[in-house]
């Protein structure tokens, strides 16, 4: 008897903690619609968010083959003067995934990232112009496990070259045309929830908080990101290049260390500089 | 007509391609990948199944996915926000409870609630789940057999999977040795 009504007035105490809200599945677009709108309180408050197509393309696979390493492009046609770029991976415990703020020495057309997806979400590109106003488009992506996931080998090899850089352009250098450079950083980005298979214990957090690029002493681009940014980042973006000049790429993580390069365009990497 | 049966079976057997054994002890592994179809000691139910169950049984319910923490070293300004527990109704959400190394505190947490929320009656039927594709439940159900409870259910589809039946959820917050106070 005893029994019965312990059992009934737990039952009765924890549905006072759980009846709060009926949820239906997980793909139900009031959902997804319901976590965007406390999303963009959180991230965005006060402010109004307008329809972004035409003004920014976001570019996703539909079902991503690997949850930590989701490649995200980022399309920006140019009608609208963009400064900032806002990536919100909704269902992510830390949902602003990266802020993009693009400088005077930018070409902003295109960025390209590879991000952490825990599970199956809707992903937000939201574009800021110069005035201020919000832009912002959608994409539902499939995945899961991608913050849990243990980077794997390649672990080791991260950290031993912590802040190695390699810098790549994509297209022929014709001085005072845009080219697209791939900037690829040694990290491993650790979130603190991914497990090592050996200790058994999570590894604890260590994750790049800012990457700030420059050429010719000009801004070209300052990436914020913590945890969903992928174990060494590969990172796309514009740039005008003169016919000489310096790209700088400095990098700081969580743990206040910080990593300096510089990249003569064109030409062959520098040693690295502290 | 006859090639259809045999081309059924082929993509069945494609869809299925990951063949995984269970491990002699805890799963310490990728805790996100493909999962056994079997558990020594307990039983795999499915949703339908675990709808009966749940008419006919009164089984206790237990979630044991993970919780996620905030990392030290975050930007102040950033939003921590993660999703809602969703868990189905009646159940209590112990994370933890799954990890192959479990914390003393979880594994007495977890020991305790299943005595007590059973009537010490190790024959009164437990389910254990979390996602798809999750050896947090498959160690967690694998635990309680270890503990004595001689009817453990192992529901591997979890939450994903009872919402693809067409089952609704409820939110929870992580159960603790505070919340049982509470009783």
């Amino acid at each position: 008897m005893g029994m019965t009504r312990t059992m009934s007035l737990a039952a009765a105490c924890l549905c006072g903690l759980v009846c709060m809200h009926i949820a239906r599945a997980d793909d139900d677009a009031a959902v997804r619609n319901e976590r965007w709108t406390e999303l963009q309180r959180a991230i965005f408050p006060g402010r109004t968010i307008s329809d972004g197509a035409g003004v920014i393309q976001l570019d996703a696979p539909p079902r991503a083959l690997d949850a930590a390493l989701v490649p995200f492009t980022i399309t920006l046609p140019g009608q609208i003067q963009i400064k900032t770029v806002y990536l919100v991976i909704d269902n992510n415990p830390g949902p602003l995934a990266g802020r993009f703020t693009f400088g005077a020495a930018a070409d902003p057309r295109t960025l390209k990232v590879r991000m952490r997806v825990n599970t199956y979400t809707n992903v937000h590109a939201v574009a800021e112009d110069s005035a201020g106003k919000l832009y912002a488009v959608e994409k539902f992506v499939k995945a899961s496990g991608g913050c849990s996931a243990p980077a794997g080998s390649n672990d080791e090899e991260s950290m031993r070259n912590l802040g190695e850089m390699k810098l790549k352009l994509l297209n022929e250098f014709v001085p005072g045309k845009a080219v697209q450079a791939q900037l690829m950083i040694r990290h491993p980005n650790f979130n603190g929830m991914q497990m090592d298979q050996l200790t058994r214990m999570y590894t604890p957090a260590l994750f790049i908080r800012t990457i700030d690029i420059t050429y010719a002493d000009q801004p070209v681009l300052r990436i914020e990101s913590d945890i969903s940014l992928s174990t060494d980042p590969v990172i796309t973006f514009g740039f005008t290049p003169r016919e000489q000049g310096r790209l700088k790429v400095e990098v700081r993580d969580s743990k206040e260390q910080s990593f300096l390069r510089e990249f003569p365009v064109p030409g062959p990497a520098l040693p690295p500089t502290s | 007509m006859r090639p259809l049966p045999l081309l059924l079976l082929v993509i069945a057997l494609a869809a299925n391609g990951e063949d995984v054994q269970e491990p002699a002890g805890f799963w310490t592994g990728q805790i996100n990948s493909a999962v056994p179809e079997t558990i020594a000691g307990g039983k795999v139910i499915h949703a339908q199944e675990l709808e009966q169950l749940l008419k006919q049984e009164k089984p206790l319910l237990v979630n044991v996915s993970n919780e996620p923490k905030r990392p030290p070293g975050m930007s102040p300004d950033a939003p921590w926000l993660p999703l809602p527990q969703e868990v189905i109704p009646g159940s209590v959400w112990l994370p933890g409870a799954g990890m192959a190394d479990i914390a003393p505190d979880t594994d007495a947490l977890f020991r305790n609630h299943l005595s007590q929320a059973s009537g010490r009656d190790p024959d009164h039927p437990v389910v254990i789940y979390c996602h798809e594709r999750c050896w947090l439940s498959w160690n967690a159900a694998k635990r309680a057999i270890g503990y004595g409870h001689r009817h453990v259910y192992w529901f591997p589809e979890g939450i994903e999977g009872w919402h693809a039946a067409g089952n609704t959820t409820v939110v929870a917050k992580p159960w603790s040795a505070a919340t049982q106070d509470v009783e």
